[in-house]
Order: C-alpha cells, then structure tokens, then sequence
C-alpha cells in the first residue's frame, strides 16, 4: 500500500515450539482508526508487543514510516513516534499524577541526561504537562498518588502517558476494559478526539466502540489475519462469522 | 525542604561542634559525617532508584584507594592540594561505578543484587594479592600535606575539611533530585518497565545513577583516608557494605536524611558501646530487626509520625503519651540490655572454666554490682523492668485511642451544628 504509515509483513513469532503469530500482513494508514479483533489467544496483544518492540519476531518485517523496526528496543521505536498503551495499567503508581505526566512529557524536551537545570523552573514542560492533564480531564487530580485513583481515572492517565511525545501511530491495549458503559461512551468520544491528525491501532472487545469509532477492521484468528476491511465488509464476512459464529459481529 | 530551619540549626551545631567537644568526640564526629555522606549516597541507588546493592564497599573503598594514591603521588607531594583530594576519590568511585554499573544494571532486583555483593567480593579477594595497587595485607599509608596555609595536622581542620565536603556532596545530592534526572531516578524505581515506552534508554540512566551513588561513595572512602591516612583491603570488607545498608534502612529510605541520621547514630553508638560491650553487632543487629518490624519507614519515619501526632492533637495532650511511650523505651531497652550483658559475661569461655569447679556458679560483676545467675532474683530484674515498660507501652496506646476517639466523635458532632 502506498500511504501506509505502519506496514506488517509476513509476521511471525514462536515461544518454544509453539508458532503463536502465524505470518501476519498489516498495513495501518496515516490517519485511519484500525481496530484489531479477534477471539480470546488469538494474539492480539503479542502483535502489539511485537510492533512496540516488548518481543522481538521470529521474521518478517515491521516498518514504520518507511523504516524497518523489528527488532529495535522500545525506547528507539517510540521515538521514531510510535507510542502504546498496556492492557493492565501500566504508570508510576507511588508518584503524583502530574509527576506521573511530567515524566512522560520531560523526555519530549530532551531531559533524559539533564541533571544541571531543575524541573521546576522549566515552564515549558509544566504547560505542556497541564495541557495534556486537561485534555485527559484529569486537571483537579493532578497532586493525588496515581496508584490510589479509580480504574477509569488510571485508563486515562495510561492514555496521556502515550499521548505525551505526540505520537504519529498510538496503539491502545483495550482501553475499555472494566469500564462503566457511561466511561466507556466518554472514553470512545476521546479517543475519536486525540486520534485526530494521527494513526490509531485499537485492540478492543467491545464491538459498539469498535464498529462506531474505526474506519477498517481487521481480524485475528490463531495468529493469522483472516480479513481486512470496511465495518460493514467485516460484518458480512463469512470467514469472520464462522470464526465468531456468528455472534457478536453478525448483528 | 520543608525543614529548612532545622536544617539551617543543624549546620550551624556542626560548624561550632571544634569549639565544644573534645579531640576524641570531634574524631568520631567525622566518623559520624563520612558514615551519613555514605549512606545518603548508598540511599540514592536503593531509595531513590529502587535498586538493592549489597555491594557498596567497593566504590567506598575505591575512592579510598584512590585517594591514598593521589596522596602519596610525586612522592608525597601529592596530585592534589590536601583540600581537594576527594575529587580524586569522586573521579575514582565514577569510574569504577560507571564500569561496573553497566554490567550491574543489565539485569534487576536480586539478579542485581548479587552481582554487586560478587563485585565487592571479588575486590576484597584480590585486593589483598596486588601488593602495588592495595599494598598487601598491611595497606598504604600516608601523610596529609599542608596547604592553603592550613597544616591539617590538628583534628579540628581535618574536620572542618569533612564537614564541608559531606555538606557540599549532600546538597549536590538533594539539588540532583530537583533535576529531570533526579525525577526520572523515581521513575525508575517505580516503573523502568514503563518508561522505556516513554522513550527513555532505561539501561543508561540506570548506569547513569549507579555511577552519581558510587562517585558519592568514593568521596566518603576518600575522606575516610584523609583522616586516617592509610587506607587498608578490609575497606572492601562485607561488613562495610551491610552496614551502610543497615545504617540507611535504620534511618528510613524515604526521607532524604533519613539515611544520615540512621549512619550518624549508628556509628556513634558503635563508638560510644563498643569499649563496653563485646555484643555491638548483637546489638546492630537488633535494632535493625525492630526497626523493619515495627517502623518499616525508619527514623525518620518515626519523627514524621510525632509531627504529625502533634499537629493533630497539640503538645498538652500528648505529654502523658510521650512520657510512657520514651518510659517503655527506656525500660525495655533497659532489660533486654541487662540480658544481653549477663548473658554474654555467663557464657564467655572464662566463666564457664571458672563454672566448671565452683559450686556454686560465682556471682558476675555488672553495672557496679554483683549478680547471681543461678538466683532467681538476678532474673527478676530484667522480667520486672520488661513487665512495666510493656505496661507502658499498653498505656501510651491506650491514651492515644482516647485522644483519637474524642477527636472522632468531635468530627462527627461539627456538621449538624454547621447545618
């Protein structure tokens, strides 16, 4: 494909003998929202590790705008601006919200060997952590411990976490899970909102968000991809409902 | 900080300390300032970081060495002007730290862990073989130069030269946690697995700390070397390193001078008991086992309790609670201190060939009195001491609970009359 911004060919990895992701083929446009679905084990979640650089393939290629990352270890790969969420929380529980954000966002202003200026008089990081705080309308919990906020409140936070080096692809881990429906119907509206003007890749249980924010769909089945396309062509899909049997998809 | 007059009080006692106390106090006073530098160093690997070496000797000792070296250098003259000498043992500590640290901090936790206490171990092993580099079993020794006008011949200005470097090295340390280095050093303790996917090279930041704690720990062994001038193997020793791990957890990790205060006592009470008890480590070890228990944030965890007690009730009201919480302190220590001693004097090699023929067992000298251990008496002392200072403590709980219930039910009273 041409104006893809993530492209996955032939993919594969094996614990042991056991091949779990059995040649997958990707290809995320530059402003899409790709769902990814797709049965319990189907691997789903190891595809993600694999792209975000937490495992690393047996073969096959990932490239990410026009470079091949397979391979890189997860600090290179987000900064080429591919940023991800984790399926279980995954923050600094112990450190404030805002701490939790500012680490996030300090790496943008190139502070990883910076140890001759103070944080706190760096304004510019400030504004940028107060602005995503807000945009994750998390402003009034700024000074509590992130460990001690509600599920939802941490999804959030997880989510600006990503959103901090202003990613061109984000890719988010079930972000809905154990959510309220009334959360759920807010987190779906925000993620149609930050993914504006960038990629997203979505693994997701719950068809009403995924079917109503995505532009495509793909599925995954035992480590294979067996469809690609427009809601409506997955909802039509013959391998897909029989994969499912005809459950939740087919209505 | 949020006691900066304290601080400020503290500094001011230290820089007036030559004028008050005698010669031996002042040496162990440096003692004191070197052991607190050390663990505040150690505290930034395993508080701040999260990371648990059990190894630290190694670059406390390498700055030693290093130092001692940059002492004896241009035969005698010395590398450095005698003010300056712990830059040597910084430089020394960073690179070792830096050396090893890239090794250490491939893998975490106890992985971690044991490759720093092998590190430590493989030194104190093959130190004593390098006669050239650690002078065999009987170490370097050497002279501090004059400098700057000053002799550094008198305890007073080789104090007043420790004092300053552990205040210059622990205000670097607390202005480095300002920084978004010293931000990300939490972070890593909290989450490294995260902030890799935040964009951060976790493995060098992590060699990074490593090497900021150990260059820390070679201006304490430097220091060390200039007030003893000789430096010996058995800086490596494994003790050295526990200690500065017992010192910091004693103090509480999670305060920044927590860990100073923990060395600075420990130390001190190593010297002040260690003439007149056989038992220190005994003791050393103890302490460490309550404080885990029952005060897991250590000392200074235990002064913020206090603080935070008074705020909430005002001084009044708790003066019964701190007379019997400090009267079970010092009566329990007291008859645990009485066990220890009578004890340690019952089963030490000379009573025992003098138990061997008497009959009945001899009576033991302790605290200026005579004690029969096989009287029933001798024992009651030590139970009767224990008993009350347990009363004590049952007493000061229970007038906490009432100053917390009548709190509570003042609370739960104020919104009907607000409404």
């Amino acid at each position: 494909m041409n104006n893809a911004i993530l492209t996955i060919r032939n993919l594969r990895k094996s614990f042991q003998q056991h091949e779990i992701i059995r040649g997958v083929n990707l290809d995320v446009m530059a402003d899409e929202r790709h769902a990814f679905i797709g049965p319990n084990g189907a691997g789903k979640s190891t595809v993600f590790n694999l792209i975000s650089g937490n495992l690393t393939p047996t073969s096959g290629e990932i490239t990410f705008c026009g470079q091949r990352i397979d391979g890189m270890p997860p600090q290179d790969i987000n900064r080429l601006g591919l940023a991800r969420s984790f399926q279980i929380t995954n923050i600094f529980p112990r450190l404030t919200v805002f701490e939790n954000v500012r680490l996030a966002v300090a790496r943008a202003h190139r502070s990883q060997y910076n140890f001759w200026s103070f944080i706190d008089r760096a304004p510019r990081i400030r504004e940028h952590t107060e602005r995503l705080l807000e945009q994750v309308r998390l402003e009034r919990r700024m000074s509590a411990i992130a460990g001690e906020m509600t599920y939802s409140e941490q999804r959030s936070l997880e989510i600006a976490l990503a959103l901090a080096l202003d990613p061109k692809v984000i890719l988010l881990d079930e972000p809905m899970a154990g959510m309220s429906s009334e959360e759920t119907l807010y987190m779906a509206e925000f993620i149609r909102a930050i993914t504006r003007g960038r990629a997203l890749l979505i693994v997701e249980h719950d068809m009403k968000v995924v079917f109503s924010i995505t532009d495509r769909i793909s599925v995954l089945v035992y480590g294979e991809v067996i469809a690609t396309g427009k809601p409506d062509e997955i909802r039509n899909n013959a391998k897909v409902k029989e994969a499912y049997l005809g459950e939740e998809v087919a209505r | 900080m949020r006691h900066r007059g304290l601080v400020g009080l503290g500094v001011a006692a230290l820089i007036a300390l030559p004028w008050i106390l005698s010669q031996g106090l002042l040496n162990a006073s440096i003692q004191m300032l070197i052991a607190a530098l050390f663990a505040c160093a150690y505290n930034l690997l395993s508080g701040q970081a999260g990371m648990l070496s059990f190894g630290h000797a190694a670059y406390f000792g390498v700055g030693a060495f290093g130092t001692v070296h940059a002492m004896n250098a241009f035969r005698g003259a010395g590398l450095l002007p005698t003010p300056l000498l712990p830059v040597a043992g910084a430089v020394a500590g960073l690179i070792i730290g830096a050396i090893v640290g890239w090794f250490a901090t491939q893998r975490t936790g106890p992985y971690f862990a044991m490759i720093t206490l092998a590190i430590a171990e493989l030194l104190h092993s093959l130190a004593p073989h390098l006669r050239g580099l650690f002078g065999g079993e009987a170490g370097v020794s050497t002279m501090r130069m004059p400098s700057l006008g000053l002799t550094f011949g008198s305890t007073t200005q080789v104090y007043i030269l420790v004092l300053a470097w552990v205040l210059a090295s622990l205000l670097a340390l607390y202005l480095y946690m300002l920084t978004p280095v010293g931000r990300l050093t939490l972070g890593l303790r909290e989450n490294a697995h995260r902030l890799r996917f935040l964009g951060y090279n976790v493995h060098n930041l992590s060699v990074l700390v490593f090497s900021v704690s150990a260059m820390f720990s070679g201006i304490a062994g430097s220091l060390q070397v200039i007030n003893n001038e000789a430096a010996n193997y058995v800086v490596f020793d494994s003790s050295v390193s526990a200690s500065v791990v017992l010192n910091t957890y004693i103090g509480g990790v999670r305060v920044f001078l927590g860990p100073a205060l923990g060395a600075a006592l420990m130390t001190f009470f190593g010297y002040a008991v260690s003439d007149l008890t056989q038992s220190w480590l005994l003791y050393q070890g103890i302490v460490f086992a309550l404080v885990m228990v029952f005060m897991p944030s250590g000392l200074a965890g235990l002064f913020e309790k206090s603080e935070s007690l008074h705020r909430r009730f005002g001084a009044a009201p708790l003066a019964p609670f701190f007379a019997f919480a400090l009267g079970a302190a010092v009566l329990i220590i007291a008859g645990a201190v009485f066990v220890v001693e009578l004890m340690q004097r019952m089963f030490s090699q000379d009573y025992r060939a003098l138990a061997t023929t008497a009959r009945p067992w001899p009576p033991i000298p302790l605290f200026g009195r005579q004690w029969s251990p096989t009287s029933p008496e001798t024992w009651l002392v030590p139970v009767v001491s224990i008993g009350v200072g347990a009363a004590c403590v049952f007493l000061a709980r229970h007038v906490l609970f009432k100053l917390q219930d009548r709190q509570e039910s003042r609370v739960s009273a104020t919104p009907f009359n607000q409404h």
